[in-house]
């Protein structure tokens, strides 16, 4: 019996199996990466770790009011900090036209949370005023990217 | 799907790898398809399911990568050290079984990896007496030139492996008490922060200690692992760029500085760099008459060996390692030892093998499987809660793939080569036992990082936890 097309074959097989293998693994890791916004049951999430080595209080959220494909009321948990933009690097993503790839974040310093534009394109809105690089974020505050509309929860009783 | 149902199903590819290759090298070999090659497969599957459930008992948060990802590296070894000679392969895949027995018990007994921050003065202690121990008269033995390995009896060990490990354990507990030491009061000169001078006095102290290992056993490369793995370790711990600059200019000054005194670093340095010069470590003609090469050989065979690979390699079991027929060499050795055209292909120039038989995708793809075993050593790194987990884990993952770097580096001329081996891959008691213990130390690791945090209790003291 003729086996050389046979070892060709399993040497290309060899090949095929390993990389399919190792993009397998490769991609379940990106895509854990990504999976921030909602911690899977088996903590895949990275979330940034706060002082003290644990994550951050979850004591603050953005909530969405309106626009940006996101549902009225959806509510993103900020953990140590948070990107929105239309790209898929960001955590919050937003169909927006006129938001950019990333276009800001919120995260937190010490106790409080700030708010900061990306150098957006457009701008971010912070209680109806443009933003000039980043600011402190109260309770209740409203943060407008584009035509999406955040409200910025502090420490809400449980609902 | 769970993460430990992830594991078990990422066995399975490894499996078809394990069969596919032992088919492969064992058609080149015979000519005929038998059904050996699926009882192979089907052990080593049978091994790594039994370490599977174990971690599915013991750690079942555990990074469910990480393990199928070694027992990949294991499945290449062993498909090429069959190729080699079948009597090596099963003796690797026997001391693969002991290495994860090993891994077992460290989990087993360990249990709690926390503890060993307590005995840390007790483990460096072990750990640079290991070191030392291949120069002490009687069980020290000198291979090459480089003090690598000891004897005991009719077993050889490479001490260096074990003592990586407790290298790390010490460097990481130590910088998890210590960190804020190293990070106060910095000036920013040129975008980096340069901290006051004294501060870099842990540094130099290791920075020393790496030097006169040097000197001591004088082998470049793991002298490399080991300063590495301790940068990365301080960038981790002090988020400090400028310590790992300077760190590596010491180390290069340092080392060229040795490399002009100690004759056999220097010997390594000029094949390297003159490789296929007519005598490039300056050798008498008595030297060359004995047969001397100081080792210009191994470099030169290991570059023709993966040039002949190409692309695509020449395929399972076809490369070129003995030469045929009336030109084979007579030995008394059974064959890796001796008449084999590459030197050391089951050891040292595994990678050569590899890169030979499977071409530049699969040499590229044994790097990608060690970036990824790095990632998720980090990932949990990232993921851990208390400072000295976040340490261990990147020390420990640093120092796994500086080793990989330092021998695919050495055997594609990147840097001069040393005797380290390809974890996993290579053949040897050692390697795979002390790095079974480093994967269960990881493994340990990342099962604490990823179990659910029980329901919030009050604010308790804040301890010493890292930049995210």
């Amino acid at each position: 019996m003729d086996t050389e097309p046979i070892a060709v074959a399993l040497k290309f097989g060899f090949l095929a199996v390993l990389y399919l293998f190792l993009l397998w693994v490769a991609r379940s890791a990106w895509r854990e990466l990504r999976t921030t916004t909602t911690p899977a049951p088996e903590a895949t999430g990275i979330h940034p770790i706060g002082p003290g080595g644990r994550a951050a209080p979850t004591d603050a959220w953005l909530v969405a009011t309106s626009g940006g494909g996101l549902e009225a009321g959806e509510r993103f948990d900020l953990f140590g900090g948070i990107s929105i933009g239309r790209s898929s690097d960001a955590d919050v993503r937003i169909e927006d036209r006129f938001a950019s790839g990333v276009h800001a974040r919120v995260y937190s310093r010490g106790a409080n949370y700030y708010v900061e534009d990306m150098n957006s394109t457009n701008g971010t809105f912070l209680n109806g005023g443009r933003l000039n690089g980043e600011a402190k974020l109260n309770d209740l505050d409203e943060v407008r990217i584009g035509n999406t509309e955040f409200r910025f929860e502090l420490d809400v009783p449980d609902s | 799907m769970s993460a430990r149902n992830r594991e078990l199903l990422a066995l399975i590819p490894v499996a078809i790898l394990v069969t596919g290759g032992f088919t492969a090298v064992f058609i080149v070999e015979s000519s005929q398809i038998g059904d050996l090659s699926l009882i192979y497969g089907g052990y080593f599957l049978a091994v790594c399911v039994g370490i599977h459930l174990f971690i599915r008992v013991r750690l079942p948060y555990a990074d469910p990568y990480l393990f199928p990802l070694c027992a990949l590296l294991a499945a290449i070894g062993l498909v090429m050290l069959f190729r080699i000679n079948d009597e090596l392969a099963l003796k690797q895949a026997s001391i693969f079984v002991g290495g994860a027995v090993l891994l077992a018990l460290t989990i087993l007994f360990v249990r709690d990896y926390h503890v060993l921050q307590r005995y840390r003065y007790l483990i460096a202690t072990a750990g640079i007496l290991l070191l030392m121990a291949p120069r002490l008269p009687g069980i020290g033995s000198q291979v090459n030139g480089a003090y690598l390995g000891i004897n005991l009896g009719p077993f050889s060990f490479q001490p260096a492996e074990v003592a990586k490990i407790c290298i790390v354990i010490f460097l990481a507990s130590y910088l998890a008490e210590k960190r804020e030491l190293l990070t106060v009061a910095a000036r920013r000169i040129a975008g980096l922060t340069i901290p006051p001078i004294k501060h870099f006095g842990p540094l130099l102290v290791v920075w020393g200690a790496t030097m006169i290992m040097l000197v001591y056993i004088r082998d470049l490369g793991s002298s490399l692992m080991f300063f590495g793995a301790f940068l990365a370790l301080l960038y981790v711990a002090t988020q400090r760029l400028s310590y790992v600059i300077a760190g590596l200019a010491l180390f290069f000054v340092g080392a060229t500085l040795i490399a002009s005194h100690v004759s056999h670093v220097q010997d390594r340095v000029d094949i390297w760099q003159h490789t296929f010069d007519k005598n490039p470590c300056h050798l008498t003609k008595q030297e060359i008459n004995a047969g001397e090469d100081c080792g210009v050989g191994q470099i030169q065979q290991s570059l023709f060996a993966q040039a002949d690979g190409g692309l695509f390699g020449q395929g399972l079991g076809e490369s070129l390692l003995k030469l045929p027929g009336p030109f084979a060499p007579h030995c008394e050795q059974p064959f890796p030892d001796c008449g084999s055209i590459l030197p050391a292909p089951h050891t040292d120039e595994i990678y050569a093998l590899i890169v030979s038989e499977l071409g530049l995708f699969g040499g590229a793809g044994v790097i990608v499987i060690y970036a990824l075993v790095a990632a998720r050593g980090f990932k949990a790194a990232v993921m851990a809660r208390d400072g000295f987990s976040k340490l261990l884990a990147a020390g420990l993952s640093a120092v796994f793939a500086l080793q990989a770097f330092v021998i695919i580096g050495g055997v594609v001329k990147l840097i001069p080569l040393t005797g380290v081996t390809l974890p996993f891959v290579s053949f040897g008691g050692s390697s795979v036992i002390a790095n079974m213990i480093l994967l269960g130390l990881l493994l340990m690791i990342s099962n604490d990082a990823r179990r659910p945090l029980p329901p919030p209790r009050e604010e308790g003291p804040v301890v010493g936890g890292l930049p995210a």
